[in-house]
């Protein structure tokens, strides 16, 4: 773009500066929506306990890894209701972008909050009731303090995802909804117009890093408390939780099961009537060969990038939480580990449209001949979950109590043996979560894969959106059937995650 | 200590990802058999055919997806130095003259298939309320269709493009943006993708939507044949666009022996007979044999609008022209 000054003619305009305002409010409303749910789920999910949690634990997950026409697909169910249709339906599908980004995202923001609320102590809590604090009263003035960092933390994520949540927007949005990442598509693929790019581009990366030290500055108050007596026991659900319960159930039927539900029923109707034709079918390469590979290779695709995705996003997930966790003797966080966390982040907030460019600048020759080898595709994908890993294993380190590393240094401890034996026990869930979260997002994640991966290396979405692409009721079903396996999936994975371990697994042992 | 426990973990990370490039180098290198054939979105070869090309030519095929007409050819000409590949197809006539203006094709575009994009209805929506469908373009704008047709934004949907060409042609220079404004009028819906139109609001397809006439294609009737043997669609024959599909061979290509060899055979009798079943467009290449669902449920539009227009020098102008009514 040079140094022209040109870049900066072409992006401030008001046609720019109402589509950047645009992006920013939804993305601000998606987030805190997600968060007013999401803190009583986290507490109902979290904090207390009861038959069955762990299975709504995995389910609210499902929508994070959806590609972005199932949604779209699923949302059409909002469309039978009559007085929801008119109010989602309207403004140009507005409404029903911002319900789709807190479908999409509630998940985040209750696991983040829940994964450190697990931890707190309810001893505090317990006090505070003996001395006639109400539950509301109890938690705006204990916990909320101590859980300010994790909401901050998911917020900030939240906001950036449907800030660069490009897909969405371009499938639920009619003609008039754009946002940065539309645009940026917009000029880079149909007009070419490089330096316009590279404007939004600049507004997207300055928007990223303003988030993050908003919500940097956000969680400056008191960090997460921890006590390993409180793991014992979480206690049961009780009367007095029944707002929250209540508000939770309603959500999550509501805004949750709807959509998902329709795609499954989808899959198993033919012609109107109840039928598995859909799923046989997916033994085959759909109506009239459609596919050139069948879905149980593209299965199998997904599976080994999916497993590598994990592996290489865990590995530099908890070096990058590690090392951002670890405290400067006078306490504080360092400039090195305040700039290295924001340049972990980026991805996230870095349009998936100049991803998709640069590997394909960076890697079609020359030095690295990575576009011509199938590892191109799991490597891009990691760069999309390594911001999320850090995002739950991060929190979840400061929310550690210092002291207990310190007293474990006093009786000569080396650091691996706190690691390994003070600090991976308490935050084992967290971690099993978070691979969980990457496993997932490999498995469903489209745009890197349809644009990296060879013809013969299609991946569970690339082949569904093959089907979908096409008229027929027979291809529709497939995609549909396609759908229901990838739900699925990952209900199972994240259901296999999500650890209830007795507490004597949890107890961090002392060296 | 806690310096060089930083140092550490930075050393590790770093082999970590040098571990990975070096895996990557190693695998990565192509054989020199190899050729690579660049596709929009939509492009479908089956394994068979895939294989038949690999067993008479001697060439490995490799097909690499970049995107719908437009971004294919735009990737092409970012990466014209070297290459992504080393024969392309789906550059459509929207495109055609940007993808030859740029130099990116060795030689010339040779014409694959065509299809015509057209309006289709839901038979079935029309017959229970009691009214006849439109015959024309013309008639989208009548209140009695008041609300009833969803089309594709001709910014991200070549579709979209296709319709919009037709209308300048149509209604000419000075009259196609008062259609479109009375279009708008209408309750016309925008979205932004065939698959959003066709599956979550066209009221005859599987997705059951809430609009009964949509912006497809002549031939999407032949797939939505029911129980009874008739199609629940038919098109209007009218406002029609020809889109015509191309591949060449790209210029610095690494195989240019086997993209020649691609392009042959994407004319070859047997990969022109695919593209009816695979592709949903006719072939190019005359006497090749069509499917007789297609001949009973579509037909060849009998006259086209816009497709001889010069997209290069208007595309912009017009798609700033009609987002300006739409935004």
């Amino acid at each position: 773009m040079g140094f022209s000054g040109n870049w900066l003619h072409a992006i401030i305009t008001t046609r720019i500066a109402s589509l950047v305002w645009f992006t920013i409010w939804q993305a601000a409303l998606s987030a805190g929506l997600s968060l007013l749910f999401g803190i009583p789920g986290a507490y109902v999910l979290y904090h207390r306990s009861f038959p069955g949690q762990k299975f709504i634990r995995a389910f609210i997950t499902v929508p994070f890894m959806l590609p972005t026409i199932v949604v779209a697909i699923g949302f059409t169910a909002f469309r039978q209701l009559p007085f929801l249709s008119q109010l989602l339906l309207g403004h140009s599908g507005i409404p029903i972008i911002i319900c789709a980004n807190v479908f999409m995202n509630y998940s985040l923001a209750v696991r983040i909050i829940g994964g450190v609320w697990t931890t707190l102590d309810t001893g505090l809590e317990d006090a505070a009731a003996l001395d006639g604090a109400g539950r509301f009263r109890t938690f705006t003035s204990v916990t909320l303090p101590q859980l300010a960092n994790s909401i901050a933390s998911a917020g900030a994520l939240i906001f950036l995802y449907c800030a660069a949540n490009f897909g969405l927007v371009l499938v639920l949005g009619g003609a008039s909804v754009k946002t940065i990442e539309t645009e940026i598509y917009l000029v880079t693929t149909q007009y070419l117009d490089l330096s316009k790019a590279a404007g939004l581009v600049l507004i997207q990366t300055v928007l990223t890093i303003t988030a993050f030290i908003v919500a940097q500055g956000l969680s400056k108050g008191k960090m997460g408390f921890f006590n390993t007596t409180s793991l014992e026991h979480r206690p049961r659900v009780d009367r007095r939780d029944l707002p929250a319960v209540l508000i939770t159930l309603v959500f999550i039927t509501g805004l949750i099961c709807l959509p998902l539900i329709t795609v499954i029923m989808r899959a198993f109707h033919v012609d109107n009537a109840l039928s598995f034709q859909n799923f046989t079918n997916l033994g085959g390469f759909g109506a009239r060969d459609v596919l050139s590979i069948s879905v149980g290779q593209a299965g199998l695709n997904t599976l080994r990038n999916a497993i590598i995705t994990t592996a290489l996003s865990m590995a530099v997930g908890i070096l990058a939480s590690y090392l951002l966790s670890r405290p400067k003797p006078n306490g504080n966080v360092s400039f090195f580990q305040r700039a290295m966390d924001i340049v972990f982040q980026m991805p996230v907030g870095i349009s998936s449209v100049v991803l998709g460019f640069g590997y394909l600048v960076c890697f079609s020759g020359g030095l690295f001949p990575l576009r011509s080898s199938w590892l191109v595709t799991p490597i891009a994908q990691s760069l999309l979950s390594i911001p999320l890993v850090i995002r739950m294993i991060h929190p979840a380190l400061t929310a550690i109590d210092n002291q207990l590393r310190e007293t474990a240094q006093t009786e000569s401890a080396s650091p691996s043996q706190i690691w390994w034996l003070i600090e991976v026990p308490i935050i084992r869930d967290v971690l099993l979560m978070a691979t969980g979260y990457a496993a997932i997002i490999a498995i469903g994640e489209f745009g890197a894969a349809n644009f990296l991966a060879y013809g013969d290396q299609g991946t569970l979405p690339t082949v569904l959106y093959q089907l979908i692409s096409r008229p027929g009721a027979q291809n529709y079903g497939m995609a549909m059937a396609a759908s229901s396996l990838l739900i699925g999936v990952a209900l199972s994975i994240m259901y296999a995650v999500s650890s209830q371990g007795p507490p004597h697994h949890r107890k961090p042992k002392h060296p | 200590m806690k310096f060089s426990r930083k140092i550490l973990i930075g050393l590790s990370l770093v082999v970590v990802v040098g571990l990975v490039l070096v895996v990557v180098n190693i695998t990565g290198n192509k054989k020199p058999k190899d050729v690579v054939l660049v596709t929009h979105d939509s492009f479908v070869m089956s394994k068979e055919l895939i294989a038949d090309f690999d067993k008479t030519t001697g060439y490995k095929l490799k097909l690499l997806k970049a995107g719908d007409a437009g971004s294919l050819t735009n990737r092409l000409i970012l990466t014209k130095a070297t290459p992504i590949g080393d024969a392309v197809f789906g550059i459509d006539n929207t495109f055609a003259s940007l993808a030859t203006s740029n130099n990116i094709i060795d030689g010339s575009l040779s014409a694959t298939d065509f299809g015509d994009v057209c309006f289709n209805y839901d038979k079935v929506w029309f017959a229970k309320h009691k009214f006849a469908a439109p015959s024309s373009v013309s008639e989208l704008t009548l209140p009695k269709f008041k609300g009833l047709t969803v089309v594709e934004n001709p910014n991200t949907s070549s579709t979209g493009l296709s319709f919009l060409a037709a209308t300048v042609d149509m209604f000419g220079t000075s009259q196609w943006e008062s259609y479109w404004r009375s279009l708008k009028k209408n309750a016309i819906k925008v979205d932004n993708g065939w698959e959003a139109a066709y599956y979550t609001d066209f009221s005859g397809s599987s997705g059951k939507g809430a609009y009964p006439i949509v912006l497809s294609y002549a031939s999407s009737p032949a797939d939505e044949v029911r129980a009874d043997g008739q199609s629940q669609t038919a098109s209007i024959m009218d406002g029609c666009f020809r889109q015509t599909e191309y591949a060449g061979v790209l210029k610095n290509a690494k195989n240019s022996a086997g993209a020649r060899a691609v392009v042959k055979y994407l004319l070859s009798a047997k990969f022109q007979a695919s593209f009816p079943e695979a592709m949903y467009m006719y072939p190019i290449v005359t006497g090749t044999p069509i499917p007789t669902a297609w001949s009973s449920f579509t037909q060849v539009a009998p006259h086209t609008y816009g497709d001889k227009l010069d997209f290069n020098t208007n595309r912009k102008s017009w798609l700033a022209k009609w987002s300006a009514i739409f935004e």
